[in-house]
């Protein structure tokens, strides 16, 4: 096979360079400090020396692992840890499906109205920040018997909330369950509408009755959906940290992903570093589980998608009562939150909802030691830390989109071109890899491997290119999925119709590829502008004092009790959000719930 | 206008399926040449080949006087060096582009002067009679119309050779056969070499000039359409050309007579030098004469179906246990059930030995 002068040209298509270069570098990213993370559980820390008799930093050992599996503190270290983890992932799984799976089928099975809005708020409590959530619940429901002061509700009702109410594992999976709702309603909203109606037709027709239908016709076909979104949400529950560090904090319940938190940046970096593998360790076996048990199904669902759809049911009298408490329930986990957090950032004491208490101190008030809380710290608006804070955020949120909406459409470019190969198998496999590492488990792997100089790399530690790609890694799967299905649906005969006519590969991508799908493309960029913009488990391990960011900034002022700043923050960074998200469906027509999907 | 040479062009795809064996071919220059076969047989990929959108894994291929790709040369001409256009099954029109910008995006590419690009776009719109719906998006198209932008924007970069992926396969019946006439008269008109690819025998018949048949990546026959549907190679082609199918017998020869049961006819010495065994005899189904007297050399059947279509009958056969389709112009009818005598008339005799392959 000696193909000389310009047979290079049959060889070196832009798809085979592409796949290539983002096989070795997602490699580099991705998978080099998966190993280096391992190896830093064998070697003694510098703070480590003391707590492991006889040791010498740098020296390798195996005590890392007898402390967390198997000496008398493992069950602080890692069980309980995961015990809780595990509830509160089945935990929220379970609810999040009951509550989306319903609301589903509700608004596609039945006559009840205002469909439209209900779809468009459902998707809501998935935009803002999970975490939001969690302090309008600590606003609203904490008590004065740990830390502090009394919430909304104790001051409306005097009654003191209970311990297990107010925190640890009942109000982190029940914020998460309402943050991840969502999800169930998507993809089991889009299985239910895609089932043909035919389908249950000629059931009907053979003499099934209603139930019978529900039973042996739909749900089948809908199970597929339900196991995927049980996985995801299993899987975003093992990783998340914000919600339980503000609720499990303040009782010391802590689960996988806190433990890792606080023992990295603590004294046992080794043990930190363990949880981080333990953590990944469970996120691939759900990568496993979703293949084995839902991969094989999947397509039953989206292969039909024809013929008319079924009739919908009709609820009678009950209609208007369901309607009200469907609406209920969104205002309760959209307005109320909100409202909350907004209540507590006007209120010069914490705790006490007077009208005389009212103050706009902590919005534009002067620096001061001896108003309301005494911080020190100039109103929010005022306050250049939290305002560079909050620039840093959108500054990241905007790169990352382009960077990863770029990436997003050269590697679904790659990955589609060569479809039915290896290679393309493989880079489709290593860029949905991200999702299943929990995200505070990424930001340990990549701060492995950047703490230090690596070969021509310095030393990324505190840098904002840090910070760009680690968000960049974890935005990955949705902009590459993005990538894939608007290169699908644009098919290869219109690229090469291109080519037939003389245009240059960067041509066919200026003109014809990106053109045609730039709303998916566009939906591909604002998920990951979304996501980075509430990102905190997958940073906080890499922030330092001059790459702060709206969240962590946020986690910092929490830890001082100055609720009102990180309230107001949130507030304010919730607002931008959603402006962000519904002025970009009205420029692009962008849904992004389109960009979603699972 | 170019003749094109396939000289040994072979195609594996990632190192086992063997899409195109050792084909070698010279495509007439001026001729309107279809590759046809079953689906899987090979065609699209040698189109493409040809079109340089795929490269051959071996052998060459000559545009005219250009090597378009050679294997042991080391040579390979993008796409657009080659001076070819080509038509996609889906069309492949650019939907976010108006039926203008569709056609003149190309000649933009080469950078012509706007009025050039201007003057090319109306002359051709004008020719495809398209010329008002030039401002439409392809979407608000119908297939005919579409079908047509898609040749236009084809056609305006001039190519010498056209090439056609089974253009008509998304269109409607009725919508086809006027299709089929619109490229025999724009083959006729622009003088082109057209290659054209499709599994549709009927289509091929119509059209080509020259039929390049097909089958498992190996070309079979390459003739015109009336000397395959005569002289058929081998009894793949036989049964792959023609509608109703072709009805296949066991025959023996004998001394000049080809008998099968009672029915029997003579045919010229030279095919019946030697008496064999497992000779089979290719008879279509206008090849038959069907009456209701016992005639010298016919066998005696029971008419089993009658399908009317018009100005021809088909009528199936139970003769020695075996059906066959007979075709017979309206001129006497046959009923369900009647016993009917069949004489065999063939225009040309195509006979097959054990191999599949013709007597000659």
């Amino acid at each position: 096979m000696l193909l000389a002068i310009r047979g290079w040209r049959i060889y070196l298509t832009p798809e085979r360079i592409l796949s290539t270069l983002f096989i070795a570098i997602l490699g580099f990213l991705v998978i080099v400090p998966l190993f280096l993370m391992i190896q830093e559980t064998f070697v003694v820390h510098p703070l480590e020396r003391f707590q492991i008799p006889g040791s010498k930093v740098g020296e390798y050992t195996l005590s890392h692992w007898y402390r967390f599996f198997l000496s008398d503190s493992a069950y602080a270290f890692f069980y309980r840890p995961l015990i809780n983890t595990l509830v509160i992932s089945f935990g929220l799984s379970f609810l999040a499906l009951a509550i989306g799976g319903t609301l589903a089928w509700l608004v596609v099975r039945t006559d009840i109205p205002f469909k439209n809005a209900i779809s468009n708020w459902a998707i809501v409590p998935y935009i803002l920040p999970s975490w939001t959530l969690a302090l309008a619940w600590l606003s609203l429901f904490k008590n004065d018997r740990i830390g502090g002061e009394q919430g909304i509700f104790a001051a409306l009702t005097g009654v003191e909330t209970a311990d297990w109410f107010a925190y640890g594992l009942f109000p982190i999976t029940v914020t998460l369950a309402l943050h991840y709702f969502p999800f169930a309603f998507l993809l089991i909203g889009g299985a239910l509408r895609n089932i043909d109606a035919q389908l249950e037709e000629s059931a009907a027709l053979l003499g099934a009755t209603r139930f019978t239908i529900i039973r042996r016709i739909i749900v089948p076909l809908v199970l597929p959906s339900i196991m995927a979104t049980f996985l995801l949400t299993f899987a975003r529950g093992l990783g998340t940290f914000g919600t339980p560090a503000f609720l499990g904090g303040p009782v010391r319940e802590f689960v996988l992903s806190t433990s890792l938190y606080a023992n990295l940046i603590g004294q046992r970096p080794g043990l930190g570093y363990l949880a981080a593998v333990v953590m990944i360790g469970i996120g691939m076996l759900v990568l496993y589980m979703d293949h084995k048990m839902v991969g094989a199904r999947k397509s039953f669902v989206t292969v039909t998608g024809k013929g008319a759809r079924a009739n919908l049911i009709d609820l009678g009298k009950w209609r208007w009562w369901v309607t009200g408490l469907i609406m209920f329930f969104l205002f309760s986990v959209i307005a109320v939150p909100l409202l909350a957090l907004a209540i507590d950032t006007v209120m010069l004491i914490p705790g006490i909802y007077a009208w005389d208490n009212l103050t706009l101190h902590y919005w534009i008030g002067e620096a001061s030691y001896s108003i309301g809380l005494g911080t020190g710290e100039a109103g929010i608006l005022q306050n250049s830390q939290l305002l560079s804070a909050l620039g840093n955020t959108f500054t990241l949120a905007f790169v990352v989109a382009i960077i990863t909406g770029i990436i997003g459409v050269l590697v679904g470019y790659a990955i589609v071109k060569r479809r039915g190969t290896f290679i393309s198998k493989c880079l489709d496999q290593m860029s949905f890899l991200p999702y299943l590492i929990p995200s505070i488990a990424l930001g340990a792997t990549l701060l492995a491997m950047f703490a230090v100089p690596r070969g021509p790399i310095p030393s990324l530690h505190g840098t904002f290119l840090l910070l760009v790609i680690v968000c960049s890694i974890s935005s990955l799967p949705y902009a590459v999925k993005a990538g894939i299905s608007a290169m699908r649906q644009i098919g290869n005969e219109l690229e090469e119709a291109a080519v037939m006519v003389g245009a240059s590969w960067w041509t066919r991508m200026r003109r014809i590829l990106i053109p045609i799908q730039k709303s998916t493309y566009f939906a591909g960029m604002l998920l990951p502008f979304i996501s980075v913009t509430r990102e905190l488990s997958l940073v906080i391990l890499l922030v330092t004092p001059t790459t702060q960011l709206a969240t962590t900034i946020s986690l910092m002022y929490t830890d001082r009790g100055w609720y009102p700043y990180t309230n107001g923050m949130v507030f304010l960074l919730t607002i931008i959000v959603v402006v962000c998200t519904v002025a970009s469906r009205r420029l692009m027509g962008t849904s992004i719930a389109k960009g979603l999907g699972g | 206008m170019p003749e094109i040479v396939l000289d040994g062009v072979g195609k594996t795809f990632s190192g086992h399926t063997q899409a195109v064996e050792d084909l070698s071919i010279t495509i007439p220059d001026g001729s309107f040449t279809t590759f046809l076969g079953p689906s899987g047989c090979g065609k699209t990929t040698t189109l493409r080949m040809i079109a340089g959108l795929d490269s051959p894994t071996a052998g060459e291929i000559r545009i005219g006087d250009t090597v378009a790709f050679s294997m042991q040369k080391g040579l390979f001409l993008e796409p657009a060096e080659r001076d070819l256009g080509l038509v996609f099954q889906s069309y492949a029109l650019w939907p976010h582009f108006t039926v203008a910008k569709n056609i003149t995006f190309g000649l933009e590419l080469r950078s012509l002067n706007k009025k050039e690009i201007d003057e090319r776009l109306e002359q051709i719109a004008v020719a495809l009679r398209i010329d008002d719906l030039l401002d439409r998006y392809t979407s608000e198209l119908s297939g005919g119309q579409q079908q047509r932008v898609a040749i236009a924007r084809v056609l305006v970069m001039q190519p010498s050779v056209l090439l056609l992926d089974e253009p008509l396969s998304n269109l409607d019946a009725t919508l086809r056969m006027e299709m089929r006439a619109e490229l025999k008269r724009l083959h006729r008109e622009t003088g082109a070499t057209i290659i054209y690819v499709t599994h549709d025998q009927i289509e091929a018949l119509t059209m080509s000039t020259h039929i390049a048949l097909m089958r498992f990546g190996v070309l079979q026959q390459f003739a015109p359409p009336l000397d395959i549907y005569e002289n058929p190679c081998n009894e793949f082609a036989a049964d792959f050309l023609g509608s109703p199918r072709i009805n296949f017998l066991e025959v023996q020869i004998n001394d000049g007579l080809v008998v099968w049961g009672d029915l029997r006819f003579s045919i010229s010495k030279s095919l019946a030098v030697q008496p064999r065994k497992n000779i089979r005899l290719g008879l279509r189904a206008e090849e038959f004469f069907l009456s209701r007297a016992r005639v010298p050399g016919s066998v005696q059947g029971t008419v089993t179906t009658v399908l009317p279509t018009g100005a021809d009958w088909f009528y199936q056969v139970q003769v020695n246990d075996q059906m066959l389709t007979i075709r017979q112009n309206g001129s006497e009818l046959f009923k369900c059930d009647e016993t009917v005598y069949v004489e065999a008339r063939p225009d040309s005799v195509k006979l097959f030995d054990e191999f599949e392959q013709a007597v000659i």
